[in-house]
């Protein structure tokens, strides 16, 4: 093992991590508000596809994910109404769109590209060198020399730290998602608050999703998602629902993602398939010494009636 | 309450019905005639005997995985990992069967016990890890589901392969579970299923411990007070529900498949969360559910071939029939609908 | 004096149950007003209407003369009105501060100032009287402060009318006094007070006039010093109150249950016990009276088996347990009223037949083949025979138990621990949200299983029903007990005294 092998695996890791880390911050801010969205992977799905249709035909990436975005958006806001308004159980439908937004996608891949063995190929994102900084020995290349959407997703875990921290916004964000009957009383407006969280856990994921078919590879397949969304659910509650946590967890996580690709290259004893299942059993060693009964959000999971009889 | 269940029966059936007029929308939007792909879809599930058998066979898998889910739910548990269950029991099944080699029906017996308890030891796995350690069996069951997929991905590469192509040697003609018809595919498995399912629904509300177990996933903190306990039984949910799905893997490979390849085994896991939710939670509805949802399959690939429109319109109706279910249960639990609902049982009486 | 707030015949209805039928009354500038009613009178329900959770069926609000609409609780604090909840609303992850600028939209800005707001809030508390620590999390203070927070919560937002829903429900007596001192520091600052409360004693201290209410209706206005607590009880119960009509007994027979030095989460003020030793014999009562909140709730569920004692012994019919379930109390004739019915006690969803049978089902009575075939027809043979003898108001048998009644729910669970003829029943706020005649009937229930020989913990929040029921009487404070006294011409204010922690 030498200097260049785990540098690439750094590198590796830290462009595992991204979508990992859009969908845990989407997942944070839907808990924040009191919401537990299991349909992470159902979005991200939808997002990628959106991401990938739209980079394929105009060619730009960046509209891509933006628009694969607002597909994660759209999607959600099925979740958001029924769960919200109709005070379904969150889990169900959470599940519900696992179910549905895959199928969608799907079904709109094999309208538009039919059905053939080969994989459509959209315009990959390219790489952005911040200058100077990216000749830092090891950190440059690491850190500097990534696509804009890494530098996007940590300039939007420091923007969320400040958001919940210090901002008055947040802290009303937050009253949504401890004790919605008391921010009620506060003047807050806890049903607005909780569709804003659904919106922004939607086109969080949804990016996600999209930054897999753009920038991660260049084509959509069915199972490109491979669970993430529940990864990055374990990810909000071993960061103990900050965002700085989350970062934490999820480049972890990344790193397993990548160490794994790795090992498979490296040997041919093992079976491939051993090491790809290293992040999700590590998924479940880190819940295991560090997740239990923690809470977080006291309201969370629960809905929310303004008249209750 | 007689009212109460009409109204529960409504809602999958308005949900399958407002799906389908989307899906019929969605063909006629593809450009082509939505009766005549309906009608294609029905001929292609009940047309002829083959096709019908074909149905049944279909879903046999789901109705286990389905009968899993429901199961589990019951007492809480909101084990998503029927997948991940179903396929260590079609593992341990057809490693049994490859291993023992010999012929006779006792072998059929120990591969199917080896599949149960092999689906039963994956349901138990995130089972103690809640109960210890309290963690989130929604994560941890999907965990296992990718540990399962992957491991059988070795099976059929390495370990239990057969020839250039990547699948395993197929279960031997002798250990295989016989059809029941000769020439229709259906097997005894599928009677092993409704059995499976009629004894569950026997269970859940004619046995004291069935009732006990419902209890416990309605109010857990009051049955703790009341001396039930909660753990005991959630860690039975955790095990039995995934026996059922380990008992519907060894049934399918051992009847139906015959052998590991990729793709095998996809989807049959959240099928089956969808059926369980459509159904309400009822056995016998989730039967009943799990063979429509194998009926749409079964058509729809004459669907396509007949009128070019693609299978994944299925997919679409199954998703939405769903979403309108549950977003339907949901509704009428809402205070001003029940309240409503409450005044027209009460004229009705009345008059 | 003009009024600063009016509510003109206010009706509120819930389905077709009214909660608030036709009431009309006024508050004026700089008075304390006292709204007095029993349980499900309908106060809070009024004062919901008043801050925006509740729209009012019919009926009008008046500010200083105009009316107005009040449709979200964001209007009622722009128009001036502030309510400390009886279960307050304050969010525990959070500090006092954090509580307080909750939802503020008078500073424009995006960032929390954090420096600025606190001094606002010291200066506003030493203004009024309102000792807090801005920084401190709202869990880790004291049941009085926390009412001071809502009360400055109120205050921060300019409220000159202060809804009090039962201030003094969780409040020990020094922190009343306190409480007095703070109302008179409003008064005189010229704000108005609706002071909500059913315990005559404070309200004769307090207020300057009082409005009473009845199952819903204000019955009539008086000024406080023209009357006084005979007559409020009376018009406020609506027949004359008598006296405790309930025999006491003082027993010899052999405890039931013993309690030596138990030790529960001994560092908890509020939520542990702390060298506990009490006995409970057969055919008596004993009643711990005390503030909700100080240990009572721990005690109940040791003495039931749901939790486990961390030192001392627990001695059930002659024999130390340790380690062991409700379910091995309950096969020892344990019988439990839970404090919260529908957490605790009952499955919501299921009928009342399922939860009256929930701990019986695998009595050979309701099955056969050790469980595995239940008998239905049995089982609904044996709720009918329920319904009749408890007289459990229901449509039937299947009907699910979250429609029923408060006072019917209870009566399923009194019905479901009572045929167990138990040798222990432990009681807890048994009495809590039902109306008169379920109140009476389960206390007349409980008496009648003490006069059968069972022994019965009584644990309560209402100090009358302790008095009236019980034969010996224990005080509960700060998870310890305070002393014993009889429940024969009981020593009230001695009991009241050690009920504050002397």
């Amino acid at each position: 093992m030498n200097w260049s092998t785990i540098s690439e695996v750094l590198i590796s890791a830290v462009r595992m991590a991204t979508p990992l880390l859009f969908v845990a911050l989407a997942e944070l801010f839907s808990e924040r508000a009191g919401l537990v969205n299991i349909g992470l992977d159902g979005l991200m799905s939808f997002g990628a596809l959106v991401g990938f249709l739209v980079c394929y035909w105009t060619g730009n990436p960046f509209l891509g994910v933006l628009c694969g975005a607002l597909g994660g958006v759209l999607v959600n806001m099925i979740y958001a109404f029924c769960t919200v308004t109709l005070g379904a159980q969150q889990i169900v439908y959470g599940m519900a769109i696992n179910i549905f937004a895959p199928a969608l996608a799907s079904f709109i891949y094999r309208i538009v590209f039919g059905v053939s063995s080969t994989l459509a190929q959209a315009t990959l994102m390219k790489t952005v060198a911040i200058p100077v900084l990216k000749d830092i020995p090891f950190i440059g290349k690491l850190l500097f020399d990534q696509t804009p959407m890494v530098y996007g997703v940590y300039l939007l875990v420091i923007v969320t730290a400040i958001y919940f921290n210090r901002t008055k916004s947040g802290l009303n964000y937050k009253a949504v998602g401890e004790y919605p009957k008391a921010a009620e009383t506060m003047g807050i407006n806890v049903v607005l608050h909780k569709y804003v969280a659904c919106m922004i856990c939607g086109f969080l994921a949804g990016m996600g999703g999209a930054y897999l078919t753009t920038c991660y590879v260049n084509t959509y397949s069915d199972g490109i998602v491979a669970g993430r969304g529940f990864i990055a659910l374990a990810a909000v509650i071993f960061g103990r629902w900050s965002s700085s946590g989350v970062l934490i967890a999820c480049l972890l996580f990344g790193f397993f993602d990548a160490l794994q690709l790795r090992l498979q290259v490296g040997t041919d004893l093992i079976p491939y398939q051993l090491f790809q299942m290293i992040p999700y059993v590590m998924t479940l060693v880190a819940l295991t010494i560090f997740g239990s009964r923690i809470s977080g959000p006291k309201s969370n999971g629960k809905p929310y009636f303004r008249e209750e009889r | 309450m007689q009212r109460n269940k009409i109204w529960n029966l409504l809602v999958p059936i308005l949900s399958i019905l407002l799906a389908f007029v989307i899906g019929m929308i969605i063909i006629l939007c593809l450009g082509s005639n939505p009766f005549q792909a309906i009608g294609y879809l029905v001929k292609g599930a009940f047309g002829s005997r083959t096709n019908l058998a074909n149905t049944v066979v279909r879903s046999m898998p789901l109705i286990f995985t389905g009968l899993c889910t429901c199961f589990a739910y019951r007492c809480g548990v909101f084990n998503l990992g029927g997948e991940g269950q179903f396929l260590c029991g079609s593992m341990a099944a057809i490693t049994v069967a490859l291993l023992i080699g010999k012929s006779g029906w006792w072998v059929t017996l120990i591969a199917i016990f080896a599949g149960t308890v092999a689906g039963g030891v994956w349901g138990l796995l995130p089972g103690i890890l809640k109960t210890w350690r309290g963690l989130n069996e929604l994560i941890t069951t999907i965990m296992f589901n990718y540990v399962a997929t992957l491991f059988m991905g070795y099976l059929y590469t390495t370990a239990l392969r057969e020839g250039s192509v990547p699948q395993t040697a197929p279960v031997p003609e002798a250990t295989e579970i016989g059809r029941i018809f000769p020439g229709l595919r259906i097997t005894w498995g599928i009677v092993v299923a409704l059995v499976v399912g009629i004894a569950m629904w026997y269970f859940l509300f004619y046995t004291s411990k069935g009732f006990q177990l419902r209890a416990v996933g309605l109010n857990p903190t009051a049955c703790r007070f009341n001396g039930l306990s909660v753990k005991r039984y959630m860690l039975a949910a955790f095990v039995i529900s995934g026996a059922v799905a380990g008992l519907g893997g060894a049934c399918d490979i051992l009847g139906t498949q015959f052998r590991l390849i990729s793709g095998y085994g996809s989807g049959y896991g959240f099928d089956g969360v969808a059926i369980a939710l459509i159904a309400q939670l009822n056995p016998i509805a989730t039967m009943i559910v799990a063979y429509f949802f194998a009926v749409l399959r079964v058509g729809s690939t004459t669907m396509q071939v007949g009128t070019g429109v693609p299978t994944s319109v299925v997919d679409i109706i199954q998703a939405l029939v769903i979403i309108f279910a549950v977003a339907g249960t949901a509704a009428m639990h809402l205070p001003q609908i029940r309240s409503y609902l409450q005044t027209l049982g009460e004229k009705k009486e009345a008059n | 004096m003009e009024e600063i707030l009016r509510m003109e015949h206010i009706s509120k209805q819930f389905g077709d149950f009214y909660a608030n039928r036709d009431i009309t009354f006024g508050v004026r500038k700089g008075e304390v007003h006292t709204l007095l009613g029993e349980n499900g009178a309908g106060k809070s329900t009024l004062m919901n209407v008043l801050v925006g959770l509740y729209q009012p069926t019919a009926g009008r609000i008046l500010i200083n003369g105009k009316p107005v609409r009040i449709e979200s609780p964001a209007q009622a604090v722009r128009l001036g009105i502030g309510m400390v909840h009886q279960h307050f609303m304050l969010i525990e992850a959070m500090t006092v501060l954090q509580n307080i600028i909750l939802g503020d939209t008078r500073d424009k800005g995006l960032f929390i100032q954090h420096e600025e707001r606190k001094q606002e809030i010291v200066a506003l508390s030493q203004k009024y009287g309102l000792d807090v620590d801005p920084d401190a999390k709202i869990t880790d203070i004291s049941v009085g402060a926390q009412q001071r927070v809502e009360i400055l919560k109120a205050l921060f937002r300019g409220a000159e009318i202060l809804v009090l829903d039962e201030p003094t429900a969780v409040l020990t007596d020094i922190e009343v006094e306190k409480l007095y001192a703070i109302i008179d520091r409003l008064k005189g600052e010229g704000k108005s007070i609706v002071f909500i409360s059913h315990k005559m004693r404070e309200v004769l201290h307090v207020s300057d006039r009082i409005t009473i209410l009845r199952a819903g209706k204000a019955v009539c206005t008086l000024d406080a010093d023209k009357t006084d607590g005979r007559e409020l009880a009376s018009l406020m119960i609506g027949r004359e109150l008598s006296e405790s009509n309930y025999k006491k007994i003082e027993s010899e027979q052999e405890p039931v249950i013993e309690l030596v030095d138990v030790d529960y989460n001994k560092s908890s003020k509020h939520n542990g016990l702390n060298g506990i030793t009490l006995k409970v014999r057969r055919g008596e009562i004993v009643g711990v009276a005390g503030v909700d909140g100080n240990g009572q709730s721990q005690l109940a569920q040791i003495v039931t088996g749901v939790i486990c004692a961390e030192s001392g012994e627990v001695v059930l019919k002659g024999r130390k347990v340790s380690h062991v379930t409700a379910a091995d109390f309950i096969a020892q004739n344990v019988s439990h009223i839970p404090e919260d019915r529908n957490r605790m006690g009952l499955i919501g969803d299921m009928t009342v037949e399922e939860n009256l049978l929930l701990k019986s089902t695998q009595k050979c009575e309701f099955c056969e083949a050790g469980g595995w075939r239940l008998k239905k027809k049995a089982m609904k043979a044996y709720t009918d025979e329920m319904r009749d003898k408890y007289d459990i108001r229901c449509r039937s048998g299947e009907q699910e138990i979250r429609s029923l009644s408060g006072g019917n729910q209870q009566k399923v669970i009194l019905a479901r621990e009572l045929e167990a003829q138990p040798d222990l029943l432990v009681a807890v706020h048994p009495t809590r949200g039902l109306d008169i005649g379920a109140t009476r009937y389960v206390r007349d229930a409980m008496v009648a299983a003490r006069d059968k020989g069972c022994a019965v913990l009584l644990i309560s929040a209402d100090f009358d029903e302790v008095l009236q029921l019980s034969d010996r009487i224990v005080v509960m404070f700060e998870g310890r007990i305070m002393g014993e006294y009889p429940g024969e011409n009981p020593p009230v204010q001695a009991i009241s005294y050690a009920m504050t922690g002397k």
